[in-house]
Parts: C-alpha cells; structure tokens; sequence
C-alpha cells in the first residue's frame, strides 16, 4: 500500500506536535520514524493509524482519501509500545480475537481461525504458550503475540511505535533480526518509530529523521549517516566532535588554522563550526603532534580516546588492536589525521 | 517453631511481623465482628429449635425476606449498570462542573439515611413533584409500594459501585480499546469483549457492597416503604417490631437468619468473583 500524507498538522493546545509534514510511503518498504521524544514521530504513526486526526492536511491510503476512515477500514495492523494485549485473553484468543469479531459474513469458520491462529503462533515461535495469559509471558515474547494479533488480520500496513522501546537490549536486537527478516519474507509496507538510531539505520529501508515536529530529512540509512543534511540529523544519528573553524576553498581551518581539512557543507565561505565523527578521527604518533591524549576507555572491542586540541575536548574511536598499535598512553601529544569534515553556520 | 512441625504457617519472609499483625487482626476481628454476632446468635437460642423454626417459617417474616432479598438485588442491577455509567462517564470525560458531580456522588454515603428517606418521600409520594406526574401520566405508585423501597435502595447503594470501578476504570490502559480498534473492532464488540471483561471483578464487588448495604438498610426505606406487611414491610423493620413487642428472642432469631442469607450470599458472590479473576485477570 502507499501512504501519502501532506501538508499534517497537529496541535494539542498551544503546542505544536507536527508541523505541515509530508510524507510518502512506498508500497513494502520498511520505513522508520526517528526523533527524539516530542519530535511528533509517535503523533504522525497515529494519524496513520486513524488513532489521532490532524488539524489539517490529507492522507490517501493507495489513492484514496483516509483521513475519515476509521481504523478497521484502513486496515493497518498496529503494534503498541507497551503491547497491549488484551489481559483478560489467553495468546491464543489475543491472536484470534480480530478474526472472530468480523461481521458473520466475512467471519472465517471456527476450524479455519484456529489454524490461521496455530500458524501465526507458529510463525511467532510461540505456539506451545498458546493457552497462557500474557502476564505469564516474557517481554519478548508478549512483543510476538502483539505482532501475531496484528498480523492475523491481514492488514495492508504494519504500523510499530517503539516496537522494541520496552525491552532490554539483547532481546531488542534478537527481536529486531527477527522482524526484518519477516518483512522480507512477507513485504507487508510497514512504518515503525523509534528514538534509537542504531535500530533505524539497521532495520529501515529509509529513514526519516524528525525534530521538533518537522521532518529534518528523508533517505537510505547510508545517506543519512554519510550526508547529513542538518546539524540537527548529524548530532542526532551518533557520537559527533564539533569544533570551530574558517571555511575557504573549501578547506576548514582548524584550532586556529593550525590543522586544515578538505570540508563539504555551508557555509562554504567564513566562519563555521566544522562536525566530525569520533570514528573519522585518525590519530598519528607525533611528539610535537597538536594534540594531547588526556583519557582513554575501553569498552569492548572499541577504544574511546579523549583528546585535547586547542582547548577543545575530542573524542577518537578505534578497535583496541588498533589503538594498541599506536603506542600511545594518556600525555602523549599525538597528530590528527582526518579526511574530511561538514561543515555548519556557526 | 520454624521447621519443627510438618506444615509451617510461617515461612522466612522479607515482610516481618506476621504473627503480631495476624494477632492483632483475629482479635479485633473478634472484639468487633464476632462477639456481637454470636451474641446475637446465643440470643436466638433461647427460643430452642421449634420456636426458632416457628418464628423462620412465618408468612410475615418470609415475605419481609423475599421484599428484603429481592429488592435489594434488584437496585444492586440497577446500580450495578448505572454507577458503570457514571463511573465511565467521570473517568473518560471532561465536562464543566466534574468536580462537583463527583462530589455529588459521595452524598449517599454521608447523608443520615432518614434524611434521605424523608426527602425521597416527600418527592415520590402520590402528591410529591414527581411521584404525582408518575401516578397520573404513568399509573406507577412509587412511594408506599416495593417500587419506592427499591429507589431509597438504589439511592443509598449508588456510591459502592461508582467508587469500586473508577479506579480500576481509570486504570485500564486506553491501549487496550485502540488496539480493539485497529483489529476491526466496533465500539460496542470493544466494550462488550474488551473493557467489561476487565472491570467485571469490580463490578462485581460493587454489586455485592450494594446488595449488603441494602439487605441491611433501615433509615432510608422506612419512611418510603409504607410497611404493609406481607408487602413493604423490610426484615430490618420487622427486627425493631418484634423488639417494641418486646420479643427479644425472636428478633434475634430473625436477626440470626438475616445473618445466615447475606451471609450465604455473600460468600457465593465472593466465590463468583474470584473465579472469574482466575478466569479472566491474570
């Protein structure tokens, strides 16, 4: 199915969840809504959904217009934060129960449901605790009994918020293997909302990046991560070092002019703060080097260095083999190897 | 004492002061339920079996059980469905003056009960504001009939079901209802199937509270009820008859009786309901 939503706006009171927010979304592809809290990403799933209405603008769902559909007629299949299984209900009728209340018409037989339900169970790997209530179940897997009930009603559009918010970091990634190599088997058009970049950029096909109820940029995870297109998006998607500079020719100067750097970006005359990745920060053995190393951590197989530079703090990443090979310990002065860095107004 | 016997009462515990705590239960429960109560029922003993039966078996007292039983579950229904509405209302909605409505529900509870009675009297009797359109448009007596003890029930009973399922009304998450929704649900398949399976063991208790403060509800009925015997007459009433009769023993027999009925019904509903919290919440 393709979404088309254009010109949404939301307010609640005198505060502004979305802002006039356009959006296209191609039929099975999974995309992702990615913001911080507040940025409007959770208000625009729901609008989709037909759980909120906007103040103005419109939405087609496949050509048509939605916005006075009511959920069961726009058939989306939405997957809550905090599950919202029905606590009263086995797994088993959860998964059954949008099949069992469709008018008698359209209702499927009794013995149908049931395998229809002992599939998606199946299909969940939750089919030996068909007969549990969800409060017997694990996070995890109360997650999969909300997916399966979502599935069970053949909906054009998965619609997830936070999908994995709730649940603790391994099960989050397992669970997130699990969903996309279920859409690629199934290429249901789903949307999701997270706050977490690193699940965005893993999962989605494309990604939109929100702020304070405006979409900040739309694309691949790759070009996202690569070109960010606001200061916003470039902070947003990961661990940044942000240090004042002169762009001209398209050269940065750095501490003072001291250390010049081939930059892309605006302004490209003038003052500017120039963006760098603690990943992109190439350290040379130097003992009249710019920089100090002042600290270091380990944390896995990754070393996060912090160096000083012109009264500025730094931050360096790189495998611990790497870091090893370098010679380096806290007070040694050190160069700076980078390739290239963004720049922003200042 | 611990591990010394076969079964333990006891079990190591992060929670100290079972035993002081279970002490001093059993004892007040004693000192303020129990003892009145087998008082009561020693009273009652003093007529010996026959006229203890002489007294159970009587028309008038049997027909002041079924008005007393039977009316007081019938206004527990009726509160039961109507304070759900009120409770739905006052948790779902905002509405200029909630706060006072909400305080208005609180009334019943506080009012003396003969105030209550009186005031539904004066408006429900043949000649009252609205007892006189009732008896002339409808043809329906209120005051002075079971249909008026039944009002001055539902009236003092309304507050126990409000106040038993608002909070878990408020607690249910809204979540639940939208993912109804989104499954296809119609509004009345999402509260048929949904919200009521959810509330239903509040509900249930506010039922009960409801009926047994109606079983044991005097101030309130006397004055609306009219006290025919045989037909408006409460057991409550007929409890204080027999004692200006100065028939002490046998209103403790019907005092003993009374005991043993909303005692037996109220266990049932109690067992009800916890069978259907093994059912349904989990």
């Amino acid at each position: 199915m393709t979404i088309r939503a254009t010109g949404i706006t939301k307010r609640f009171g005198s505060y502004t969840a979305l802002d006039s927010v356009d959006l296209t979304v191609e039929p099975g592809e999974l995309l992702a809504l990615l913001g911080p809290s507040g940025s409007g990403k959770t208000t625009l799933l729901r609008i989709l959904a037909g759980l909120e209405f906007p103040d103005t603008g419109h939405l087609e769902l496949d050509g048509i217009d939605a916005l006075e559909a009511s959920p069961r007629e726009r058939k989306v299949g939405f997957v809550f934060q905090h599950y919202a299984l029905f606590r009263h209900m086995t797994v088993f009728d959860n998964v059954a129960f949008g099949l069992k209340i469709r008018p008698r018409a359209e209702r499927l037989p009794a013995d149908a449901i049931r395998r229809r339900v002992e599939d998606l169970l199946e299909l969940v790997q939750l089919a030996p605790f068909a007969k549990r209530y969800p409060t017997q179940l694990s996070g995890g897997q109360r997650q999969r009994v909300a997916l399966a009930r979502a599935l069970a009603i053949e909906p054009k559009v998965l619609l997830l918020d936070e999908p994995f918010g709730a649940l603790d970091a391994k099960v989050r990634k397992e669970l997130r293997r699990w969903l996309r190599s279920l859409h690629q088997e199934m290429h249901i058009t789903s949307v999701f909302v997270t706050h977490d970049q690193e699940e965005a950029l893993e999962l989605a096909d494309r990604v939109v990046v929100m702020s304070q109820g405006r979409i900040e940029q739309i694309g691949t995870p790759d070009a996202v991560y690569d070109r960010p297109a606001s200061r916003f998006v470039f902070d947003f998607l990961g661990q940044v070092n942000r240090l004042p500079c002169a762009v001209s020719g398209g050269v940065a100067r750095l501490a003072g002019g001291a250390l010049t750097v081939p930059a892309v970006g605006d302004p490209a005359q003038g003052d500017a703060v120039a963006f760098v990745r603690p990943h992109d920060l190439g350290l040379v053995p130097d003992g009249a080097g710019l920089a100090q190393v002042t600290a270091v951590t380990t944390v896995g197989p990754m070393a996060r260095v912090e160096l000083a530079l012109a009264g500025e703090t730094l931050e360096a990443e790189m495998p611990r083999g790497q870091w090893a090979g370098l010679g380096l310990a806290p007070g040694a002065r050190c160069g700076l190897a980078i390739e290239q860095v963004r720049v922003f107004p200042r | 004492m611990t591990g010394a016997v076969g079964w333990q009462i006891r079990r190591p515990s992060v929670l100290p002061g079972f035993g002081l705590t279970l002490g001093i239960t059993l004892t007040w429960l004693s000192l303020i339920v129990l003892v009145p109560l087998a008082a009561l029922a020693v009273k009652a003993t003093g007529l010996g079996w026959s006229g203890f039966w002489s007294v159970a078996s009587d028309a008038r007292v049997l027909a002041a059980f079924r008005v007393s039983f039977g009316l007081s579950l019938a206004a527990a229904a009726v509160n039961a469905v109507f304070g759900l509405l009120v409770a739905w209302v006052l948790v779902r909605y905002r509405f200029p003056a909630k706060r006072l409505v909400d305080a208005l529900i609180d009334l019943p509870f506080a009012l003396p009960t003969a105030v209550a009675g009186i005031a539904l009297t004066a408006l429900y009797a043949p000649n009252g504001w609205v007892g006189q359109p009732l008896l002339d448009w409808l043809g329906v007596r209120v005051a002075f009939s079971p249909i008026g003890i039944a009002v001055a029930l539902i009236f003092v009973g309304l507050p126990f079901v409000v106040r038993t399922v608002e909070p878990v009304l408020q607690e249910m998450p809204p979540e639940e209802e939208e993912a109804a929704a989104c499954l296809g649900a119609s509004r009345f398949q999402t509260i048929r199937y949904v919200v009521l399976p959810s509330i239903f063991p509040a509900l249930m208790t506010g039922f009960a509270l409801a009926f047994a403060r109606g079983v044991g509800e005097y101030g309130s009925v006397i004055f609306i009820a009219g006290n025919m015997p045989g037909l408006t007459e409460i057991v409550p009433l007929l409890i204080v008859i027999k004692l200006e009769q100065y028939d002490y023993a046998g209103a403790a027999a019907v005092g003993t009786l009374m005991l043993l009925a909303s005692f037996v019904l109220l266990l049932i509903l109690n067992l009800l309901q916890s069978w259907m919290r093994a059912r349904h919440v989990r």
